[in-house]
């Protein structure tokens, strides 16, 4: 009996654990300055749209401009459903379905620009319960496993119906700094200067790797082997040094760098690129 | 639209704000945690405050503090750290916020210590609380981002339980970062510029009014990370690194993110059809 009792435990928890389980989706995400989780998500092929990750709130939120842009029209029980929502990673949600409200603890945020971005709407436990997801802030990307699982339907709390539990501490705060700030929630983005080069560090300094032909390093006349030893009057050491001078940059700029070829040095001026 | 796509994260491209390299914790051992699901959405875990409890809280990835109702807080000691509390600017701004220092919260085996929290009898706690303090109990907070954000965590809703790895990240203090964020203020309002550290010997365009997925290749150099990789003039990039590039902004942040030497996926559209090539970036300009 005690074989029998092993040898059915053993055949139950090796298949159990070998079961082919779909692989986890790395989704990209960006912590916020208010610290919440924001992923990207396309919405019927437009987008993307800032949306945070909210196990306090019952269900996905969008706001009605939203709603509008997309096209998207409620049943007679007040749920929008989806064409498509797609994260970014390449994870398409099926039958997504969303409330749609404009939050005011959102809103709150967004006119201070208290998250560093424009946020957009809310994923809550209608669509979270459909997925495994690990956070794990060390990384950059989370892990989201499909389950097979249709979560139970969600009953409305109290008077308030759908209280968004976490945000609302949000909103208390927003609230008390409303008219302090005139903050926009995004900002531009440029790259800094384009080189066109590949680094070595050695404990003498940093020296060119690679110089790629005819970017504006080739055409200024730097060379594999040069020694970098200053650059728009920054001595440079180390890769650090370097992005330091460079940060402050953008393409077009017209900077002065020093080269150190063997026993001579050589100075030369020209204009920095626009590249990746 | 270009204000939406330009909403690229500061958090992520902060500086000071680059994931912390920590030493790998693979022999760290995940913490099984079952929670109970309420039928509002919510799930609530066993949590014990400096060894006193368990209390049953809501357990919340949208909240940025952890939140003890008065009481609670009352019954596990726990008081404000200095006594003076949040007073001046900071008080100012945050409503004066009752923060105390929690030295142990445990959920389930999951152990944090020295963890901010703020006690407040938070009328959303208190709804749920009331709604279902006769069928389970009354509900005592809310644990947030202060707690989980230590441990790798995986929340499973088929089998009623998370699990719990620490992972070295460190949370920070939420109030004195955001009175940093606020003070920021001013130059957040400005372009921002990013230098990857890395090079890959490409150039992107994108018209104002193309309006589709990606961004047009306009330029490979020659021997660079990309050529060899053999990205092509007329190439469109639709991911790098699974991150969508549909603007150049998108784009330098996707680049941005990839470390010299690290070999990332790129997925694009060449003559109409997709084609999935790998890039690895160099250090460089």
């Amino acid at each position: 009996m005690k074989i029998l009792v092993a040898a059915f435990a053993i055949a139950l928890a090796a298949p159990v654990a070998q079961a082919a389980e779909p692989a986890a989706v790395e989704v990209p995400y960006r912590l916020t300055d208010t610290k919440h989780v924001l992923v990207r998500v396309k919405l019927n092929g437009q987008g993307p749209f800032n949306f945070i990750l909210d196990t306090g709130a019952p269900a996905v939120f969008i706001p009605k401009k939203i709603a509008k842009k997309i096209g998207l029209e409620l049943d007679d029980k007040g749920w929008g459903h989806f064409d498509s929502f797609e994260l970014e990673g390449g994870l398409k949600v099926l039958k997504a379905s969303t409330r749609v409200a404009d939050l005011f603890q959102l809103e709150g945020m967004n006119g201070m620009g208290l998250a560093g971005v424009e946020l957009h709407g809310v994923i809550g436990y209608n669509m979270l319960a459909r997925f495994r997801i690990t956070y794990d802030f060390t990384q950059d990307k989370l892990g989201w496993v499909p389950l097979k699982f249709e979560p139970p339907a969600i009953q409305s709390v109290g008077k308030g119906g759908e209280g968004q539990g976490s945000l609302d501490m949000m909103g208390n705060i927003a609230k008390m700094l409303a008219g302090f700030m005139g903050i926009k929630p995004n900002f531009e983005i440029y790259s800094a200067g384009f080189l066109g080069v590949e680094f070595e560090e050695k404990k003498s300094g940093l020296f060119l790797a690679a110089v790629f032909k005819d970017s504006p390093a080739d055409k200024a006349g730097f060379k594999v082997g040069d020694q970098l030893e200053n650059f728009r009057n920054s001595s440079i050491d180390d890769m650090g040094d370097f992005r330091r001078a460079i940060t402050k940059t953008r393409p077009g700029d017209e900077v002065k760098a020093v080269l150190r070829r063997g026993d001579e040095t050589k100075t030369v001026s020209f204009t920095l690129g626009k590249g990746l | 639209m270009r204000y939406l796509l330009l909403a690229l994260s500061f958090a992520s491209l902060a500086p000071a704000q680059e994931p912390k390299k920590v030493p790998p914790l693979e022999e760290a051992k995940a913490i099984v945690v079952p929670f109970e699901l309420l039928s509002s959405g919510h799930f609530v875990v066993k949590v014990k405050l400096n060894g006193e409890g368990p209390f049953r809280m809501v357990f919340d990835t949208g909240a940025p503090l952890t939140l003890i109702d008065t009481k609670t807080a009352k019954a596990a000691g726990l008081t404000k750290k200095g006594g003076g509390g949040n007073g001046g600017l900071l008080g100012m701004f945050t409503g004066g916020l009752n923060q105390v220092e929690v030295p142990k919260l445990q959920v389930g085996d999951a152990l944090a210590e020295k963890t901010p929290a703020v006690v407040m009898d938070h009328p959303t706690v208190k709804a749920i609380s009331d709604a279902y303090e006769e069928e389970s109990g009354p509900i005592n907070g809310i644990v947030g981002f202060p707690f989980f954000a230590r441990f790798a965590t995986t929340i499973d809703y088929q089998k009623k339980q998370m699990t719990f790895k620490p992972n070295g990240y460190k949370p920070g203090d939420y109030l004195q970062d955001m009175m940093n964020s606020m003070m920021r203020a001013e130059e957040r309002n400005k372009p921002r510029i990013v230098s990857p550290g890395t090079v890959w010997g490409f150039t992107v365009e994108k018209e104002s009014k193309d309006e589709a997925t990606g961004i047009d290749v306009k330029q490979v150099f020659e021997d660079s990370p990309a050529a060899k990789a053999g990205l092509k003039l007329g190439d469109r990039i639709l991911t790098i690194d699974g991150r969508w590039t549909d603007t150049l902004a998108d784009t330098i942040i996707a680049v941005s993110r990839a470390k010299p030497g690290q070999t990332v996926p790129v997925t694009l559209k060449r003559d109409g059809k997709e084609v999935k090539i790998k890039i690895t970036p160099q250090a460089g300009y």
